[in-house]
């Protein structure tokens, strides 16, 4: 099935992603999509600065991918604890990164056991908080997520604070069934209680986010920076107008403003950018104007793209959703599957169905083991960018069936600078909080905090 | 099941309010006249009190209560004005027949009618007889939809420019113009600044444009800050949206000079300033002047031409509405209705078709996220199995089929009725194919007369609705009727309880099973009877209709039948019979309406007091014959449209 859609469409902001990006591009030339390319001059690192690197040069990034629906229970869990364990069926892919690996049994979130099947689950997942029950006026998910919090800790030290990257447009309408705003199950990532990031959808966007960011364009830094205190002047003055219930919205504004500015204001300072890119950013990596139309290639390439991230050290903090709540992407292109995720997911313990469930399961831990083997390939010194990392994988519920948040299908992937004691299956007591091992991860992350949401310890087991 | 359950049934009482005083639940064939007639019980609460003690608080008693709802304390109409909410829901829930359950005491269909009238009654009195007040001042962004339209008429080009921006969720009333959820993350203020660079390079690109927005240039009589000054006099009112002051003007004016002083080009510093004007939240934000405290207070002659235009056009306002805002004129009762009747004009060419109009974008954002159509292609994607021929004409054919319908409505005038049940509708040639239509068509929606027998008419006979109340490779009655519930009467049905058996879906081919047989198996089981028995008749009377809206005779090996009988006895036998039950409940559907349009107008999510103004609309409706102009008009003339108050 194409996207093309005929040409009356054109005028429609609505319309897919590929064709209005394609409408524009043709419109305006290739000039829109130049500006950078022409300002790209790729700077190759020496060896001679490679080896002068200092440990720090080898900083700790954290992802966390997100699966959405829950997984097949029986297939899940591996057998045998410790070191000495077995790969179950679905987590088979991840053989060839076996050491490289934490399974966690037995981690609940208990604070999203409440609500409803889905959304309380997902915008719930980083926070280990209750989200409040709203159709968007009370939107609230009293937290904030751990990755946020550790971008607290790195954000300063790289171009990007974090990324927040997915494929599935938020979800639109409202759940008048449950009584949600499906905003909520369309973000995991929460900058403040009432702050869900926006995510990018389009790997190309991304890329020249992540150029723009790492190369910045000489010599208009002074007249960005003009033009930037005539927008903050401008958000001051409506602010100071405002009821004091709207005020936060402008603050939201200026602090997005202020975003750019700071990083316009260190590269202009010459002694204060101390950030150098790890890598180059090959243009040539720069993925094709057309998004794909599959959904394969649209995971993949995203995924290219949090490695192109940590490689070069734009950011050190991303999240990724595979899929929003309760998403009912079609997986019929997987030999054996025939139906909806979501409605798959609801199997009702017929075998034929189960089946299916677990192909979905196991196709996305293909995709986590190609992001782990992508990562694993990129050199770091003596190590690898895998090595320096920690990438999460899990859902906010365990089994699609039941939704309960019991049990959650979780790894951890990559040793965390060699923080994290890999190659192991830790099977917990029941109902150990999940916000325990972010509590680790953020530990090992370099935060010299040792307790996240609900937490009550650090896991045990995890650091080394 | 394709539906959200709740992980734990006690917390599936209190949802934020769903089902309002005027959201009486009519598909049951019970249909109450809700706080317009006086009820059987008028003012006496003691008949309410003897209904609750003999049918309620069994269960619904004390520290225990079931869904923590106490009953026993219920004594006087002030504690239902006390919880609406609660209140609405209970109402809802009896209507409904949900409650009292089904193996305890039932009362009398009398007696049911005059306890949900009587709360109706109750609340209406509670909330409107003090008159209505209006929301506060508007702080919203514009969503990417009208980030889009409103630089294509700022700038008088055709682009995209929000493409690149992220995609907006709903709130409120479910609909992504609504201020509660149009969030600002950090990405954003980046994704603006190359929005408003690339669209204000292109524009400058083309010399008519250019000329148009750079309508002075530096020359002998007038130096290049003199210039600038004109081009953004004429520039900042329309991206501001109303007038500038003279400080304002001098701020960019020196913005400009800066920037000229540095490269002495006029041309690269005017572009300058002009980009700094689109990235400042004086364009980006709708905002309004706040209110002084406590007092409703009129919008602005500004502020109106702009919930007007960003209500009917989804874009900015344009000179004519800016204009009778400079005279003060649009707050003239006659003024505004005759610019709604202009807003909401759509010509048609020599071939029969409707040209480009303005209302166009407010007719697809409205309906697209009213019917969910919006998901069609996106989060609906029909399998390869059942999608036969589906191409990207057919998609968009099927796409723009209710959004033509709804301007055709909205620029003639015709009744509201027309939804649920019309003699026309908009095809394209590859949907004129899939519906066996006769005639001559192109790529563009084009009106057809509908043949007695095409099986077509109103939104239930529109293959994008059938299609996004589906499964990808299956019908789905239950979705079909949850879908007619929800989004046409506006009672969704409550979650499913968690756990319950499914459908079974094997399918033995020595012994052909229908849907419809494997779900009256299911409906065997009580728990699942309670809803099943209103969704499932609702949907079968569709499955005439496939997966993409095609007519069928046969599905699975076995001959269709379409019949059914809802729980308040009315049966039916096919879409046209359904169609028919559902005319029997225009009012319910009309407040429905109504009531989505107003939260649209409003880009709020409504209150209990905007139930107040959805119901008098929804009256004036029904001596107007349900014209669509009458709806739209008395919404703009509402207090909650014309006024604000700082709360």
């Amino acid at each position: 099935m194409k996207n093309q859609l005929p040409v009356y469409l054109n005028d429609d902001a609505n319309r897919g992603l590929s064709l209005s990006r394609r409408t524009l591009l043709r419109g305006a030339g290739a000039a829109l999509a130049l500006p950078w390319l022409e300002a790209m001059m790729p700077r190759e690192i020496s060896a001679a600065e490679q080896e002068g690197r200092a440990p720090e040069d080898s900083p700790v990034r954290m992802a966390a991918l997100f699966v959405p629906n829950g997984v097949r229970q029986d297939m899940w869990t591996p057998t045998g604890t410790g070191r000495d364990f077995q790969l179950s069926p679905t987590l088979e892919p991840l053989a060839d990164h076996r050491e490289q690996l934490l399974v966690l049994t037995n981690l609940w979130n208990q604070a999203s056991n409440v609500g409803d099947g889905h959304y309380v689950k997902t915008s719930g997942f980083l926070t280990c908080t209750t989200i409040n029950k709203s159709l968007g006026i009370d939107l609230n998910c009293n937290g904030r997520s751990m990755d946020q919090v550790a971008a607290d800790h790195s954000g300063q030290q790289t171009p990007l604070r974090s990324l927040e990257l997915g494929i599935d447009p938020v979800t639109t309408g409202v759940d008048t069934n449950v009584g949600y705003t499906r905003v909520y199950g369309s973000h995991i990532a929460w900058a403040g209680p009432t702050s869900p990031l926006a995510r990018e959808l389009n790997p190309q966007l991304v890329f020249d986010r992540l150029f723009r960011a790492a190369n910045p364009k000489r010599g208009t830094a002074k007249r960005d920076q003009l033009l930037l205190d005539r927008v903050l002047g401008d958000a001051d003055e409506l602010k100071q107008r405002l009821g004091a219930s709207d005020r936060h919205r402008m603050e939201e504004y200026l602090q997005s403003v202020r975003s750019i500015e700071s990083r316009l204001q260190k590269q202009q300072d010459p002694g204060g950018d101390q950030w150098k890119p790890l890598a180059s950013l090959d243009p040539n990596q720069r993925p094709s104007d057309q998004r794909p139309d599959e959904y394969v290639e649209q995971v993949r390439l995203m995924l290219d793209m949090i490695a192109l991230a940590f490689q070069t050290d734009t950011t050190r903090v991303c999240t990724f959703m595979f899929g929003n709540a309760v998403s009912g992407r079609n997986f019929s292109f997987l030999d054996g599957v025939t139906g909806g995720h979501h409605d798959t997911s609801h199997h009702q313990n017929e075998e034929a169905k189960l089946r299916q469930y677990q192909l979905i399961n196991r196709w996305h831990i293909e995709q986590y083991a190609y992001l782990l083997g992508k990562l694993h390939s990129m050199q770091e010194r003596e190590s690898t960018v895998l090595d320096n990392s920690m990438i999460l994988y899990g859902s906010g519920l365990r089994d699609g069936n039941s939704h309960s948040p019991h049990n959650l299908p979780i790894l951890l992937g990559g040793r965390g600078g060699g923080r994290l004691a890999t190659g192991q299956h830790l099977e917990f007591g029941t109902d150990t909080p999940l916000a325990n091992l972010y509590a680790a991860m953020l530990n090992a992350f370099g935060t010299d905090t040792n307790a996240f949401a609900d937490s009550t310890e650090i896991l045990p087991g995890v650091l080394a | 099941m394709p539906v959200e359950s709740p992980a734990h049934p006690t917390t599936a009482f209190m949802p934020p309010r769903i089902n309002r005083c005027v959201g009486a639940l009519c598909a049951y064939g019970i249909c109450a006249v809700c706080g317009l007639a006086s009820t059987a019980w008028a003012d006496d609460v003691s008949a309410a009190i003897d209904f609750v003690k003999q049918y309620c608080v069994d269960c619904h008693q004390g520290e225990d209560a079931e869904s923590g709802l106490d009953l026993a304390v219920f004594q006087s109409q002030d504690d239902v004005a006390e919880s609406i909410e609660a209140w609405n829901r209970i109402a809802t829930r009896v209507s409904e027949r949900q409650m009292p359950p089904e193996d305890s005491a039932m009362p009398s269909d009398a007696s049911r009618q005059a306890f949900v009238d009587w709360i109706r009654q109750t609340i209406h009195t509670a909330v409107c007889d003090d008159g209505v007040s209006p929301g506060g001042a508007m702080l919203r962004r514009m969503n990417r939809t009208e980030y889009a339209n409103t630089v294509r008429d700022l700038l008088g080009i055709p682009i995209n420019a929000g493409h690149a921006l992220p995609r907006d969720g709903a709130g409120g009333e479910g609909f992504d113009n609504a201020a509660e959820t149009l969030f600002i993350s950090p990405i954003y203020a980046e994704k603006y600044l190359e929005a408003a660079r690339s669209a204000i390079g292109h524009a400058l690109k083309d010399p008519g444009d250019r000329d148009r927005i750079i309508i002075a240039t530096p020359n002998q009589d007038r130096t290049a800050p003199q210039a600038a000054g004109e081009v953004l006099n004429q520039f900042l009112p329309r991206a501001f949206r109303r007038p500038v002051t003279e400080a304002e003007t001098n701020e960019y004016l020196s913005l400009f000079n800066q920037a000229f002083e540095e490269e002495q080009s006029y041309s690269s510093a005017i572009e300058f300033a002009l980009v700094a004007a689109m990235v400042s939240p004086k364009f980006l934000f709708l905002y309004e002047e706040s209110a002084p405290p406590g007092q409703q207070t009129l919008v602005s002659n500004h502020e109106l031409a702009s919930r007007l235009s960003y209500f009917l056009w989804a874009s900015m306002p344009d000179e004519e509405l800016l204009r009778l805002a400079d005279e003060g004129k649009l707050h003239d009762e006659a003024v505004l209705v005759q610019q709604v009747e202009r807003m909401l004009r759509s010509d048609i060419d020599g071939q029969g078709l409707r040209r480009d109009a303005k209302v166009r974008g407010f007719a697809s954002s409205f309906v697209e996220q009213w019917l969910g159509t919006r998901a069609l292609g996106v989060e609906f994607k029909p399998d390869k199995s059942v999608a036969h021929g589906y191409d990207s004409e057919l998609e968009g054919g099927m796409k723009y089929e209710p959004i033509f319908f709804l301007e055709d409505l909205l620029a003639d005038n015709r009744s509201l009725l027309n939804l649920i049940d019309s003699d026309f509708t908009y095809v394209n040639r590859r949907l004129a194919t899939h519906y066996r239509v006769g005639g001559e068509f192109r790529e563009q929606p084009k009106k057809v007369e509908l043949e007695g027998d095409s099986h077509r008419g109103g939104l239930l006979g529109m293959s994008a609705v059938l299609a996004v109340s589906s499964l990808p490779h299956r019908t789905s009655p239950v979705l079909r009727g949850k879908w007619i519930l929800e989004t046409l009467l506006g009672t969704p049905p409550p979650p499913p309880p968690p756990n319950v058996p499914g459908l079974d879906e094997s399918k033995d081919a020595a012994t052909p099973i229908s849907l419809r047989e494997r779900l009256e198996l299911h409906r065997t089981n009580p728990t699942c009877a309670s809803c099943h028995d209103t969704l499932d008749p609702l949907g079968f009377g569709l499955e005439n209709y496939d997966v993409l809206g095609q007519w069928r005779t046969v599905a699975d090996g076995v001959a269709i039948d379409a019949s059914g009988k809802l729980p308040g006895g009315t049966e039916f036998d096919g879409p046209e019979q359904l169609k028919q039950a559902l005319l029997e409940r225009k009012d319910q559907f009309i407040r429905n309406l109504t009531s989505k349009m107003l939260g649209y107008a409003l880009a709020r999510g409504l209150t209990n007091e905007d139930d107040c103004v959805v119901e008098s609309i929804a009256k004036e409706l029904a001596q107007n014959d349900y014209k669509a102009q009458t709806l739209i008009t008395e919404i703009v003339k509402s207090v909650p449209f014309r006024y604000k108050l700082n709360h």
